[in-house]
């Protein structure tokens, strides 16, 4: 068994396998044999062949084996481009893999040049260069530009994988998830902030741009300048809508940037807000509290919300 | 309109370091906060000079008014015509507004379309057709295209929330 033995282009007889009798991996022929054939188009993507590889095959193929103790597999079927290729082959030699980058360039154009027909070593007039079939890859037009397309696809994720928080991920599918939840997330983040404050922020920038005297309705940004007449009337509003609908009732207030909550959470908080300088950055700021009786005896209690939202 | 400097002078100085685009073949790189305050700014005024808000019923479609023009203006911010989420989500904007909008169309070069359909691909909403649901203007793109498209994407939203952030933050009273 000779597993580094070379597929010499000799002009021997035999014009179909030009592999010495020596192999003994019947599978590899059968390999060879049944895979299908190979059109004569040159794949663009593969390294260009280089010019004068095609008539030195014989010296090039003795360099190209001792160097690197690999097998390399001419193609059979001779005087015309119908190569067999295989896939996944492996005879326990070094595998060799498609360089991503410029630095098997060189092994590559020697590997991955003009390889020709059995019938074309020994007839040099073969015009249409093909890539030789590697150990282990497939030269498949189709089959490597969806090597080339997984290739793209996987460095694009390896730069979103910088992107996203928690991107530690080294399975594709739950790097995905994370990215989709991520922009779910930042859209959100987007929302709300549209929502809870900015309705008076925007209020506020009309007012200071229109240099109006007058006030806008300021909602939220005036939470606490609103009078008890206000306050009431909020109050009112707020039990009206609480009776047809709690949704509504609950947009109303969010609205205006107030939540609701119960009183027995409320006064822990407005503790433990005053104990503390400033508070807690998602302690509400309980610049308004109204109590709101509701009809079986809880009471909630109106609390003006910061929208802060931060992601754990 | 002093405020409104006022405000952009504060993020200049909140500005954090320029997102440079850390793979060096893919291009995603995004203009600076101001940018986008700029934009998001003058969108604002635009809306509340519209129509004034006075009813508090409303809130629901202020809301909506609003985020649109968060998005119209982070498309905007974002180099109007240069990536393709961004010229979907304008002409979806602008649908809504019943107004045409035309983009110069930029000579794509011909991409090798690998279609997945000659594989079995008839899986379960899979994890990049909810990408292209998320992301607009997904629709019809190559997996690699749709990738990049997100990594800007992501870079310009987390851009728009902290530059919406500090507007709330800015404009909140103490």
């Amino acid at each position: 068994m000779n597993s580094s033995s070379l597929l010499t282009p000799s002009s021997s007889s035999s014009p179909h396998l030009q592999s010495p009798a020596t192999f003994d991996h019947d599978d590899f022929l059968h390999h060879i044999f049944s895979s299908t054939p190979w059109p004569s188009s040159v794949l663009d993507e593969a390294p260009p062949p280089t010019p004068d590889c095609a008539g030195a095959i014989p010296g090039f193929h003795h360099h190209d084996v001792d160097s690197r103790n690999q097998i390399t597999m001419i193609p059979l079927s001779h005087n015309h481009p119908n190569d067999a290729l295989f896939n996944g082959f492996s005879a326990g030699s070094l595998p060799f893999h498609l360089p991503q980058g410029s630095g098997g360039q060189a092994q590559t154009q020697s590997q991955a040049t003009a390889s020709t027909t059995t019938g074309g070593t020994t007839a040099p007039t073969q015009t249409k260069p093909k890539v030789r079939a590697r150990r282990g890859q497939a030269t498949d037009p189709h089959s490597i530009a969806e090597r080339l397309r997984r290739e793209r696809i996987a460095e694009r994720m390896k730069s979103l994988q910088e992107l996203v928080p928690n991107g530690n991920k080294t399975d594709k599918a739950s790097m995905l998830d994370e990215i989709i939840d991520y922009v779910k997330f930042l859209q959100l983040q987007v929302k709300v902030l549209s929502m809870s404050r900015l309705g008076g922020a925007a209020s506020v920038s009309s007012q200071i741009s229109e240099d109006a005297g007058g006030s806008h309705e300021n909602t939220s940004s005036s939470g606490e300048n609103q009078t008890t007449a206000a306050a009431k009337m909020t109050e009112h509003q707020v039990a009206k809508l609480m009776e047809e609908d709690m949704g509504s009732a609950m947009q109303y207030l969010q609205g205006k940037g107030l939540c609701l909550m119960p009183i027995s959470l409320a006064t822990t908080i407005s503790t433990a807000t005053c104990a503390s300088s400033r508070g807690l950055p998602l302690s509400p700021n309980l610049s308004t509290t109204t109590t709101i009786a509701n009809g079986n005896g809880s009471s909630l209690v109106a609390v003006k919300d910061a929208p802060t939202v931060s992601k754990p | 309109m002093s405020f409104i400097k006022v405000l952009i002078l504060k993020f200049s100085s909140l500005r954090t370091q320029t997102m440079a685009s850390s793979d060096k073949t893919i291009n995603t790189d995004v203009p600076e906060k101001d940018v986008f305050a700029i934009h998001f700014l003058q969108s604002l005024s635009n809306l509340t000079t519209q129509n004034p808000f006075n009813s508090p019923d409303t809130t629901n479609y202020r809301a909506r008014k609003i985020k649109k023009a968060a998005y119209v203006s982070m498309a905007k911010a974002a180099g109007g015509s240069s990536r393709l989420w961004s010229r979907a989500l304008l002409g979806r904007a602008a649908k809504e507004n019943n107004k045409i909008v035309r983009f110069a169309r930029r000579k794509r070069k011909v991409t090798w379309k690998i279609s997945s359909k000659r594989r079995s691909d008839q899986r379960a909403p899979e994890a990049t057709d909810r990408l292209r649901n998320l992301v607009p203007g997904g629709g019809t793109m190559e997996t690699s295209k749709l990738m990049e498209e997100t990594a800007h994407y992501i870079k310009c939203l987390s851009m728009q929330v902290k530059v919406m952030q500090c507007l709330v933050d800015g404009l909140s009273p103490k």
